[in-house]
């Protein structure tokens, strides 16, 4: 290779390096205090059918034209699933603006729908607030959920007539937006005050 | 009568053997439908050897283990701890997303406001009990 192709080849590097740097930069999701906004990389969900705590279905129409924060865990579950659903319950007390809570609706996700009956969701999710909503369903009608928002669950131990078994999950709370898409993230630990800013300010800045 | 026992265990005279300081002891509350709860609190030990905490139990919950949650493979998952260990002048936290103690199966509901009493079992036989507060 010559000087002037070794010029040449430089010289197209830096345009490539420059032009990736531009595409990466309008691609890298807003940060925000306590999460990821993916704004316009927003996905759509694929369609699914779970049932809720009021044993009505919850499909991917009912999520349109609201904001939902979900979280998906089960109720066995001492440590981790307890302390995010206080955070929840805390971030929805932190939000002052009324506009901003009616937008938002907030999913427990059981990811042991054996144990996890509607009626056990629906104590549950009350506990930490009367507005919340539990759904569960069926292991094959809740992977294509789980699995387009990056959601990784497996049974540990879990042997035929044992009740006693645990679960692992993700502990990440996922955003829905109201065209329900799949808008961002937020990864654990979650601060229920930093949350209460960040929904505050993309709920604020994206009205219903 | 068993509670007369219960206090007599209380006071027992344990200075015989090293002993940890317990602090900010507390339950999370659940629902009487769910029968787990996770245990926090501080275990400082102002002594000048290691102590290791190798059993926990609760006459109101049909078992207690020490537990640690750990994130793999982007999934939160939980095992049990035989040995806690700690050092001497030091202090272990056990606190929510880490160690905790997984409180199975309680023999009452359990409300906020509500003492619990747990012993603590260190490897040299001696046992101290503490009473731990549930919180909403």
């Amino acid at each position: 290779m010559n000087k002037s192709s070794i010029a040449i080849v430089a010289v197209l590097a830096l345009i490539g390096g420059f032009l990736l740097s531009l595409y990466g930069y309008s691609n890298r999701p807003i940060e925000l205090e306590n999460g990821l906004w993916f704004g316009e990389q927003a996905r759509a969900l694929p369609e699914f059918e779970l049932i809720d705590h009021r044993r009505q279905k919850l499909t991917r129409a009912q999520l349109q034209g609201q904001w939902s924060l979900m979280f998906f865990g089960y109720t066995h579950c001492p440590d981790i699933c307890p302390v995010s659903l206080q955070t929840l319950s805390d971030m929805v007390k932190a939000i002052d603006d009324s506009d901003v809570t009616s937008a938002l609706q907030v999913y427990f996700v059981s990811v042991d729908p054996e144990r996890d009956s509607p009626e056990i969701l629906a104590d549950y999710v009350s506990y930490f607030n009367p507005d919340f909503a539990g759904a569960t369903a069926e292991l094959e009608k809740l992977t294509p959920l789980t699995r387009s928002l990056g959601i990784a669950h497996a049974l540990r131990n879990k042997t035929e007539g044992n009740p006693v078994y645990d679960v692992d999950h993700s502990a990440a709370i996922v955003l829905i937006n109201p065209q329900a898409e799949y808008a961002g993230l937020f990864g654990a630990p979650q601060d229920a005050q930093a949350m209460a800013r960040d929904m505050t300010l993309i709920i604020e800045r994206n009205p219903l | 009568m068993p509670r007369l026992l219960l206090i007599l265990t209380l006071l027992l005279p344990t200075s015989a053997f090293a002993e940890l300081e317990f602090s900010d002891a507390w339950i999370k509350n659940l629902p009487p439908t769910i029968p787990v709860r996770a245990g926090y609190m501080t275990m400082h030990n102002p002594g000048p050897g290691t102590l290791n905490v190798v059993e926990v139990r609760s006459e109101a919950f049909a078992s207690v283990e020490i537990h640690r949650s750990f994130m793999q493979d982007g999934m939160m998952r939980m095992e049990p701890v035989e040995r806690l260990e700690i050092e001497a002048a030091a202090s272990v936290k056990l606190e929510p997303g880490g160690l905790h103690l997984m409180m199975m199966m309680p023999h009452e509901p359990t409300s906020p406001g509500d003492e619990i009493v747990i012993f603590v079992k260190l490897d040299d036989g001696s046992e101290q009990s503490l009473k731990m507060t549930v919180v909403e």
